[in-house]
C-alpha cells in the first residue's frame, strides 16, 4: 500500500516537506492541508508589495497550482485541521463548506507556523490594529493606504516592523516606530551596528522611538492613538510587529511535547517525541550550531531547510538537520544589514566570552566613485579563537559577506585563518583587503 | 507567441491538462511539456525518457522530469508508437526550461488514434482560457 504523508500547513516549510517527500517516494499519497486561501507564497515578500516594488500580492505565490498537480500533491486549502490523533494516526479536518473528514497517515509533518503576537496591552480588543503575517493582512494595510491613511504607528523595530515602515514611507506615509528595547533590530544586531541603520532610517524620515513600551490603545471602538512611555501618539494606521509566537495548539492538544522555547520539540531528523510525527518551520525548535541550545529562529531559510529534512524522513529517507546559525539579511532604503551566528549581546547572554573586531571600510576602492561605506563586526570566542558570529552593515555587498562568514563559522574557522583569507579585489568591486579580513586582523591584535 | 499571465502558449498546438503540448507534423506528432509546466518545476536537472519503438498511451506516464525541488511524471497527451526521442534533452535537460516548445521537444510519435484523442485535448483558444483560469486560481 502506498505510504500516506500528511503535511499540516502549506507555506515555506510545508511545501518544501511535501516536495522532499515526493522526491523520495514517487508513489506516496501526499496531502497538504492549509487554513489559508493561498498556499506556497512568500511571507517575506509582503512588505515589498506594500512598498510597490512588487505589483501584486499574487506575485508572491512561489508555487502555482501546476506545481502541486505535477508533483501529485493533494492540496486542501481553506481547510482547518481540528485534531491530530497520534495513536490512531489520524488527522481530522474541516473544509470551508463545513465538511469534516478524518484522514489516516503513516507520517505526519506539522508546519503550522506562527501567529502575530499581541502583548496584553490595555485596549487591545479595539478595532483597527493590523499586522503583517498573511496576504490578507497585507491587503488590509494596502486598502488603508488607498483609503487615504497619512500616518502610521508601527509597534516593534524588528525586521517586519522596519521593512513595513520603509514600505509605508515609500507610499508617502509618515511613519513612527515604537520599540520597547533601547535599539532597533534587537534580535539581529548589536547596538553599535544597529545605530548605523537607525541613523539611515531617520535621515529618510522615519521617526524611531526606542526604549518605550506601548501602554494603551486609545479610541472608542477604533484605535485612534497609542500611549507609549507616557506620551500619546496619534495616527491613521496602527501596525503591530511585536513578533510572532509558534502556533503549537494542535500539537499540544495531541500530546506532542513542546521544548524549552515553547515551540515543538524535535530531534535532528525534525521528528517530535512522537514517532512518525515531524515538526518544522516557525512552530518547531532546533539547536543553535554554536550554543547547542534549542532555538526557534522563525526564519524562512531555516523553515525550508527543516522542511526538506522532515519531508525526506517522512517518506522513508534518512536526513539530518545540522542546526541553526540564523543567518539573515535585510535592505532598508539604501542600507543593507546582515547577521550570522551570535551577536556580542547573544554571546554574553550565553556566558560565552568573546573578542570582537569592527572595521569600517568601503564596498569598492576608496578612490572609486561608487564606493559605499560598509562595516563588518566579527565576534570571536576567546579560548578557541573560533569565529562565532558576524554582522555586516553597508551600502552594498552585505549578503555574500554574511554567507562567506556563515561558511567560515560552519567550518569552525579560527580568526587567525580568516586573517589569511585569499579574497578578491578590483577597484570597482572591493578593497584590496576585504573588510572581513581587516576585522579578523583587528581581533588578532586584541588577542595578543 | 501569445503570453497568458506570463506563460507562453503558442498557436497551432494542442494542449493537455497534464501540461503537455502536441504538434501535428504530417502523419506524426511531436510532443513536449508546456512553458507553464517548466516554469512551475523551475530548474530541470534530469529527464527520463522512454526508448524509440515503445508505446505511449494517452493519459498515462511515459517518463519523468526532475528539477532541483520537484519531480513529475510526464503524461502522454496522445497514444502511439515512439519514433524519435530527443536525446539532447537527456544530456541537456535545461533545454526544457530554455525552449520548451522547440529545442525542448521530448518525443515524436506515430499516433494510434489521433482524431478521436484530439477531442480530449485543448486547442489554442481553449488553452488560453485554461491558462488564464489556472493563473487566477492562484
Amino acid at each position: 500500500m502506498a505510504r500516506r504523508v500528511i503535511v499540516v500547513g502549506a507555506n515555506a516549510s510545508g511545501v518544501e516537506a511535501a516536495s522532499a517527500a515526493r522526491k523520495k517516494d514517487r508513489t506516496a499519497e501526499i496531502t497538504l492541508i492549509t487554513l489559508e486561501k493561498n498556499a506556497g507564497y512568500s511571507r517575506c515578500g509582503l512588505p515589498f508589495v506594500l512598498g510597490g516594488q512588487i505589483p501584486d500580492f499574487k506575485d508572491l505565490i512561489v508555487y502555482p497550482p501546476a506545481f502541486f498537480q505535477m508533483l501529485k500533491l493533494n492540496l486542501k486549502n481553506e481547510t482547518k485541521v481540528t485534531a491530530i490523533n497520534t495513536k490512531e494516526k489520524t488527522v481530522t479536518a474541516v473544509d470551508k463548506a463545513g465538511t469534516t473528514e478524518t484522514l489516516q497517515y503513516d507520517s505526519l509533518v506539522i508546519a503550522t507556523g506562527a501567529d502575530a503576537f499581541m502583548p496584553s496591552i490595555k485596549g487591545r480588543e479595539k478595532q483597527g490594529i493590523l499586522s503583517l503575517r498573511t496576504i490578507e493582512d497585507g491587503e488590509k494595510i494596502r486598502q488603508a493606504v488607498q483609503n487615504g491613511a497619512k500616518s502610521a504607528v508601527i509597534m516593534g523595530a524588528g525586521l517586519i516592523g522596519l521593512e513595513t515602515g520603509v514600505a509605508l514611507i515609500e507610499r508617502g506615509l509618515k511613519v513612527i516606530i515604537v520599540e520597547m528595547l533601547p535599539q532597533i533590530l534587537p534580535q539581529m544586531l548589536d547596538a553599535d551596528m544597529a545605530k548605523i541603520v537607525q541613523e539611515h532610517l531617520q535621515e529618510k524620515g522615519m521617526v524611531i522611538v526606542t526604549g518605550k513600551t506601548v501602554e494603551e490603545f486609545l479610541g472608542d471602538d477604533n484605535v485612534r492613538a497609542i500611549m507609549a512611555g507616557g506620551e500619546k501618539i496619534e495616527a491613521d494606521l496602527f501596525i503591530s510587529a511585536f513578533g510572532v509566537r509558534a502556533n503549537t495548539k494542535l500539537a499540544v492538544d495531541a500530546g506532542i511535547p513542546l521544548g524549552e522555547t515553547r515551540a515543538i520539540k524535535t530531534n535532528a531528523r525534525m521528528e517530535t517525541d512522537v514517532k512518525d510525527v515531524y515538526a518544522v518551520g516557525d512552530c518547531a525548535e532546533a539547536p543553535n550550531v554554536i550554543t547547542h541550545k534549542q532555538v526557534c529562529s522563525q526564519l524562512g531559510t531555516i523553515a525550508v531547510r527543516e522542511g526538506k529534512v522532515a519531508g525526506a524522513n517522512a517518506a522513508g529517507d534518512y536526513s539530518l538537520f545540522t542546526g541553526v546559525l540564523a543567518s539573515a539579511v535585510t535592505k532598508l532604503f539604501e542600507i543593507e544589514a546582515g547577521v550570522t551566528g551570535l551577536t556580542e549581546a547573544a554571546a554574553a547572554r550565553n556566558r560565552i566570552e568573546v573578542v570582537t573586531g569592527a572595521i569600517g571600510s568601503k564596498t569598492a576602492a576608496d578612490y572609486y566613485p561608487t564606493a559605499k561605506p560598509v562595516k563588518v563586526k566579527l565576534v570571536v570566542e576567546k579560548e578557541s579563537q573560533r569565529i562565532i558570529g558576524a554582522q555586516v552593515v553597508g551600502g552594498a555587498e552585505v549578503t555574500q559577506r554574511i554567507n562567506a562568514i556563515s561558511f567560515a563559522i560552519q567550518k569552525q574557522m579560527t580568526v587567525r585563518e580568516l586573517a589569511k583569507a585569499d579574497t578578491a579585489y578590483a577597484p570597482p568591486l572591493n578593497e584590496t583587503w576585504d573588510p572581513m579580513v581587516l576585522a579578523a586582523e583587528m581581533v588578532l591584535m586584541k588577542l595578543r | 507567441m501569445v503570453k497568458v499571465e506570463g506563460y507562453e502558449v503558442p498557436e497551432g498546438l494542442y494542449y493537455s491538462k497534464d501540461f503537455e503540448w502536441i504538434k501535428i507534423e504530417g502523419d506524426k506528432v511531436r510532443m513536449g511539456v508546456t512553458d507553464y509546466a517548466q516554469k512551475s518545476l523551475r530548474e530541470i536537472v534530469y529527464a527520463e525518457l522512454p526508448s524509440a519503438g515503445g508505446e505511449v498511451k494517452q493519459g498515462e506516464p511515459y517518463g519523468t522530469v526532475e528539477s532541483v525541488k520537484a519531480v513529475s511524471d510526464l503524461i502522454a497527451a496522445i497514444s502511439g508508437t515512439i519514433e524519435e526521442v530527443n536525446g539532447e534533452v537527456q544530456s541537456k535537460p535545461e533545454l526544457l526550461n530554455e525552449d520548451p516548445y522547440v529545442k525542448g521537444w521530448l518525443l515524436v510519435v506515430k499516433p494510434a488514434n489521433l482524431q478521436a484523442e484530439l477531442a480530449n485535448l485543448m486547442d489554442f483558444a481553449k488553452a488560453v482560457e485554461w491558462h488564464k483560469a489556472q493563473a487566477q486560481s492562484k
